[in-house]
This record gives C-alpha cells, structure tokens and sequence, in this order.
C-alpha cells in the first residue's frame, strides 16, 4: 500500500511538472514562432494563432487527465510500477503527438513572405570571447579529471579486493565500476553541452537588433551557466557517491539511502528551481525581455522553415553553428546538418556503450 | 550596438555584402580603430554561413587596409593610412574613375555626378546624408 501512494506521488508530480512545461512553453516563445513553425511576427498575434494556442491548453489538460487515470488505473490493479511507467509513457508519446499535430496545424499558417525573410542573416560586431565560456571550460576540465580520478580509484579498489577477499570482488565489479562509468559518459557530456550553448548561434531580430542583441546574450549566458553547474554538481555528486559505495561495500550499502537522497532532491532541485527562473524571467531565447525589438521579424536559421524537421531537429550544412536556439521547447538544440554534432552524439554513445560494456565483461571475467 | 546583415536574396554575393557593410562603418568613423570584430568562426555561426565566406570578405578587407588580421590577437579595425601611398592612390583614382564612367554611362549628369561625390564624402565625414534633399 506504501509503495503504492509513494509511486502514485511520483507519478503525480512528474504528469503536473511535465504537464505545466508544455501548457508554458508557448507564453514564452519567441514572437513570429508557433509550435515550431516560423508564422511571422504579425500573424502570431492574429486569431488564427490564438485559438491554436487555446486548443493546445486544453489538449495538454486532457492528456495530463489521461495519463493519472491510466496510471492510476493500473496501479490499483496490484501493479503501482507498471501504473506508474504506463502513465508516463502515456504522457510522453501522448506530448509528442500532441505537439506533432499543433505542428502541422501551424505549418498551414505559414504566409510566403516567410520564405524572404529566411533568407535575411543578423549578427552583432561583437568581438571576444562568450561569456559563460569560462565556467564551462572550468566545469569540463574538473568534470574530466574528477571522473577519471573516480574511474581508476573504482579499478584500483576492485583489484586490492580481487587480493584480499576473492570471494566479495567476484560478485561487486559491476557495482563498483557502474557509477564511476556513468560520471564518466555524463558529467563532461554536459560540461561540453555548456561550452558549446556558450558559442551558439544567437538568433537575433531585423532592423537595430539592439534589445534583441542583450536578450539572446543574456538568454545564452545564463543558460550556459546553468548547464555549466548542472555538470559540476552531477560530477560532484556522482564521484562522492562512487567513493562512498566503494568504501562501505555492498552489504552496507543501504545504510547510504538518506544520504543519496538528500544530495539527489539538492541537486534536482537548484537544478529544477533555476530552469524555472530562467524560463520565467528570460522566456525561451530572451522572448521575454526583448521588448525594444519584438516587432521586428526574425532572421537567421530560426525562421528558415526549411531548416526544421517538425520544428525540433535543425538541419543545415552549410552552417557552421554546432548549437541553435530551440524553436519549440527550451534553451538549445544542435544542427544535425553539422558533421561535428552528429560526431558529439556518435561519441556519447559510444562511450556510455563502452563502459557499460566494461562493466558487464569485467563481471564475468571477475565471476570466472 | 553595431549589426551586420545580409540577405541570400540578393544578387551580390555574401562576402561582398559583408565586406561593403564593414567598409561603410570603418570609413564613416562607427567601427574606430582597434576596435575587435567577431572571430570568423563567430560570425559565420551567427550568420549561418560558410566560414570561408567570412575568411574571404576579411581577407579582401586586409588587403584594403581595412582591418588587420593577427592569430592571437584576432580581427581589428585598422587604422588609416597617415600618408596615401602612390601606387594604391592611382589603383583607387582608376576605380573611381570607371565607377564615375559607368554612372555617366548609365545616364546621370556631371552635375548629379558632383552631388553624388559630394554627398559620399560627407557621409564618410559625419555630414551624413542630411544634404541630399538639397
């Protein structure tokens, strides 16, 4: 019954979290934007957008419904993990269509002007270095020497077991080696998504751009800093915990619950509390604060309606931009027309493939 | 705060626009001497463009006088010549003068031809171009 409330209680929070992001999202794109299709500045204030925008309130309270009644349907069937999994697929899948639709629907709107305006560029004859840059080469080079230092502290540790107490090393390489190889994909996965979203494209508007110039920096910057935190806190995180599961062995390992705990709902919440801030106060791109500019119709890759797979994947080769600004969603995404981009996925996985692979080889051999 | 457009509609090709727009803002005193411009790299990202196309319109600039180009230092605004040197000025008299050849070409008067003349240098100088309507 316990478990139950608990993971109906998750299953609550997470549909609500999810479920307001998505009734936020178009209250703080940027103007000319509509469910990732570039309409125009004019059009996006007509009736046509609003009652689109109206429709997806409604369609993402229906699905948030939808997803607490099958969730907990299913969880007072006797199965509360399954309800809760269910729900969530539900919500996710049941998001993304809903967004696929509202897609489309605002791809209709789209005038020919558009096009035009597509082919306009705008940058600011800013020089220097990006700010935000400097914590995020910080965050990647403490990330880098922290998880490796973890790594081979977990290996080192596995061995002086493998001498002195064979029968222990044989059934706990998998737990020692699994959360240092997870720090070891992710913390400078995200260290480098900082730096990267610190040189990212900034999408400015036409004519001056002046207020639209400080919002996307500013937008960007802070951005960059928070992505440059999350990693340092995770890499923090996870490398403390690495060392302490090592040091007190598994039989002792659930006497670290509170403690995992604690520092988890810290890190998710200066985490989760700073993406709210920034949405809140910046809007997605700086959209809230570029108020001098806003009429002004939007240039750059981001209203180039070609360049968007459903308005979530940009694509463009001849661009050299590794990170774009979102239009539909939050902060940044990458141009998958870049060879370096795709070459940063590719590696992430195969990295994170390697080390689990390391982990799982290390069992056996240890076991045999 | 200075921005650079450009627009892939137009017949002139990209590097051209953004080297005719950075030699408008040097010669009418908006970009000063020493001031930094974007690394290649950074204004090719913001712009969406090649990063040859912006190599190539700083080269040409370079190779003006325009700005300078140095590895560390990066990009910069040049600052002009004290002293004309005499090969480049006949270079420059030529193009003006088939500039001028062509403009007659096309129809306008030496008198249209003075103005025009007149008003470029103000708006070079800061008189900007407030004479025109005279």
């Amino acid at each position: 019954m316990t478990e139950a409330v608990v993971v109906n209680l998750f299953l609550t929070v997470r549909v609500l979290l999810v479920g307001g992001i998505l009734i936020a999202l178009p209250s703080i794109t940027r103007k000319g934007l509509l469910f990732g299709a570039y309409i125009g500045e004019t059009l996006a204030d007509r009736n046509a957008a609003r009652q689109l925008r109206d429709s997806w309130y409604i369609g993402c309270v229906i699905l948030m419904v939808l997803s607490l009644l099958v969730g907990y349907g299913i969880s007072l069937s006797g199965r509360p993990l399954a309800g809760n999994l269910t729900g969530t697929g539900v919500l996710l899948s049941g998001g993304l269509l809903l967004y696929l639709r509202w897609y489309s629907k605002a791809r209709k709107l789209v005038p020919p002007a558009a096009a035009d305006q597509a082919k306009r560029s705008a940058a600011p004859l800013v020089g220097g270095e990006s700010q935000g840059a400097g914590l995020a080469k910080f965050a990647l080079g403490f990330c880098l020497l922290a998880s490796f230092a973890t790594y081979a502290y977990a290996v080192g540790s596995y061995q002086d077991m493998l001498a002195s107490v064979p029968v222990y090393a044989r059934t706990s390489f998998y737990k020692i080696i699994l959360l240092p190889s997870v720090n070891l994909a992710l913390s400078p996965f995200y260290a480098l998504l900082a730096l990267l979203t610190a040189n990212a494209k900034r999408s400015l508007r036409g004519g001056s751009g002046g207020g639209s110039f400080e919002a996307q920096d500013a937008f960007r910057t802070t951005v960059a800093k928070l992505v440059g935190w999350m990693a340092l806190l995770i890499c923090a995180f996870m490398s403390y915990l690495s060392v302490r599961i090592i040091r007190v062995g598994p039989s002792e390992v659930r006497t670290l619950g509170l403690e995992i705990l604690l520092m988890a709902v810290l890190v998710i919440v200066f985490i989760g509390f700073n993406l709210f801030r920034i949405m809140k106060q910046y809007g997605q791109g700086g959209a809230l604060i570029e108020t001098g500019s806003a009429e002004a119709p939007l240039t750059n890759g981001i209203a180039d309606n070609t360049r968007w797979i459903g308005g979530l994947f940009y694509v463009d080769r001849e661009d050299p931009s590794i990170m774009v600004e979102s239009r539909f969603g939050f902060g940044y995404t990458l141009n998958y027309g870049n060879p370096t981009a795709i070459l940063i996925v590719v590696s992430f996985i195969v990295l994170s493939l390697a080390l689990i692979a390391v982990a799982v080889i290390g069992t056996r051999l240890g076991g045999g | 705060m200075l921005i650079l457009t450009i627009d892939r509609a137009l017949e002139d090709p990209v590097y051209r626009q953004v080297a005719d727009q950075l030699r408008r803002l040097v010669a009418s005193g908006e970009l000063v001497p020493g001031t930094a411009l974007p690394s290649v790299r950074q204004l090719a990202r913001d712009l969406g463009v090649n990063l040859n196309t912006i190599a190539r319109a700083y080269r040409l600039l370079e190779s003006e006088g325009f700005l300078v180009i140095r590895d560390r230092a990066g990009v910069t605004v040049a600052a002009p010549a004290e002293e004309i040197e005499h090969s480049a000025r006949a270079k420059l008299l030529d193009e003006l003068t088939a500039t001028l050849a062509r403009l007659r070409q096309a129809g306008m008067t030496t008198d249209d031809l003075m103005t025009i003349v007149q008003i470029e240098v103000l708006a070079i100088d800061g008189g900007g171009k407030e004479n025109e309507d005279d």
